[in-house]
Formats: structure tokens, sequence, C-alpha cells
């Protein structure tokens, strides 16, 4: 597990939640225990400076959430499962996007892949390289980062201390 | 004047996003289209009169950066003004797309961020009134 991208995971995820859908998150030091039943999760693949691909559990308590704050649904509004699913993946999609040039530098090109559910795609989801859990008001979220054979070395983010600063570069 | 719309994005909700946020700016719209890849985005533009294309960089079939590719390519769609709302961070690949005259806007964005960008792009006088 690497510490430096533990933290890029963390520090992007909160802020995408909190920007994208209004959802404020604290980093959990252990993982919180929780049922994997209780989970929604997708993952999205990318390739380009290095290959990978990123996870995202978050409870299913917190699905319409989500969506209804994304969307701007007024109250009231049934949301379908399809528009929470569409929501979760768009979810991971942006913290993707925001967390590949603060982990490699904004020098290096991704291409990012389409949003799937967890039962379908690659495997090696079992030796993250990077892991962050986030405590929510009615759940939680759990990230994990997954990277298709050695870690590159020049990674910006193992040349400087873990900071906030390229999240305002990036916004 | 009523502006139409045409938004490319591979998700639906932030399709939807997007056109909240254009009719929160107080932009006077007109039709809005929609497609989920940037065939799709060429068709429409084929089909139907589009005074503005706003468009997500990496989609299923065809990308966003091919599909602005294509649109510079033909007479009667280069001079149409673009917006990309992507999360893309490679310095290269907004400098590449900004070359094109294409505006860039960051995801996550606020509805201000889209606000600012219209103006910009579309001038003052396509807004009603009441906008800031």
């Amino acid at each position: 597990m690497n510490a430096a991208i533990s933290s890029r995971l963390t520090e992007v995820t909160t802020d995408t939640l909190e920007r994208l859908a209004f959802i404020f998150a604290s980093p959990a030091a252990d993982g919180p225990v929780v049922e994997e039943s209780e989970l929604e999760t997708v993952r999205v693949d990318f390739s380009g400076g290095f290959t990978g691909g990123l996870e995202l559990s978050l409870s299913a308590s917190v699905l319409v959430e989500l969506a209804a704050n994304m969307l701007g649904a007024d109250e009231g509004r049934t949301l379908s499962a399809d528009e929470q699913r569409d929501a979760l993946k768009e979810l991971v999609n942006v913290v993707c996007g925001n967390l590949l040039p603060a982990v490699a530098g904004r020098a290096k090109e991704f291409t990012i892949g389409t949003p799937y559910p967890a039962n379908a795609g690659k495997r090696g989801w079992e030796t993250p390289v990077a892991v962050s859990h986030l405590v929510l008001e009615k759940g939680i979220c759990r990230m994990r980062m997954r990277v298709d054979g050695p870690l590159p070395e020049d990674l910006a983010c193992l040349a400087q201390a873990p900071n906030h600063h390229h999240l305002a570069e990036l916004g | 004047m009523a502006i139409n719309i045409l938004i490319v994005d591979d998700s639906g909700v932030m399709r939807s996003m997007v056109q909240k946020a254009m009719q929160l700016s107080g932009l006077a719209i007109g039709e809005v289209h929609q497609a989920s890849n940037g065939q799709e985005g060429l068709a429409a533009l084929e089909g139907h009169w589009i005074d503005l294309v706003v468009a997500d960089i990496n989609m299923p079939v065809m990308n966003g950066e091919e599909m602005i590719e294509r649109m510079q390519a033909q007479p009667d769609l280069k001079a149409i003004p673009t917006i990309v709302i992507s999360t893309e961070g490679s310095r290269t690949r907004i400098a590449r797309l900004e070359k094109q005259g294409v505006r860039f806007i960051h995801k996550p964005f606020s509805p201000e961020m889209i606000r600012d960008t219209l103006k910009e792009v579309l001038g003052g006088e396509v807004f009603h009134e009441r906008s800031h």
C-alpha cells in the first residue's frame, strides 16, 4: 500500500463528493466495519501514463442522496435505479479524472474508460496500491486504486509531501 | 435570440447537470439536443441547427477530442462555439484543445463557472435580463 497515493485518494474523493454532490466526508483511520452487501460498487479502468483502475464503494443508503444532489432533484421526486447507478458511475469517473493528475502530474495523458459494475471487468483488486476510507453522514465511502504492473517511480505525488495545492491548481 | 445547444456526454446524469446549470445561468435556451458519444454528436450536428456544443472528452465509440477534430474539418461546423467540460488534467491535451478555439471547464464545476464561460463565449446579448 502506498501512503502518498492513498493520501491523494482521500483528498480528491473528499473534494469531489463535496463539490459534485454536496456530501461531506471525513477520513476514517481504519476501515469501518460494513457488510459488502450494504455497498454499491463501481469501477473504472484507465490507461496512458500508467495502467490501472479505480473502485468506489458507497453505502446503498447514500445513493438516493447522491443522485438527488447531483441532479438538483426536487423533493418528492422518485429517482430511478438507473439514475442512481449513473450518478455513482459519474462520481467514480470524476474522482478518477482528478486523481490521475494529482498522482502522476499534469504532464502525463490518460484515457479513462467507461465505469462498470463491480461484478464485471478485470481482477487485481485484492492487492490495491492505495485505499481510502471515508465516513459520511449516512454511510461510508471506500476507494481502492489498482495499478497493473510495477508502480512507476516518476509519479509526481511521490516527489512531494501531501498537500491541497494540486486541488487548487486543478480547480 | 434563443441558443440551440448540443450536450455530448456518456453520462445521462452529467448531461442533466450541465443542462440545469445552463438554465440557471439565464441563457436564452432554444432546443437542447443530447448525445452520448462523439459519433452521435456529429449525427446531431448534421440533423439540427446547433449554436453551441458542450462536450466531454472521455467517451466510448468516439471521444470528444476526435469529435472536435472532425468538426474543425467541416467548414459549416468549425465555427460553432465549443466548450469542453471534463475531468481532463493533462496540460498537453488541454492546450491542444484550446489551440482549436475550444473553451475548457473542469469537472466538478459550479453553475457560476458555466455562466461566466457562456457569457465569455456567447456574449451577454443572449442572456435574460435577470441574469447577473
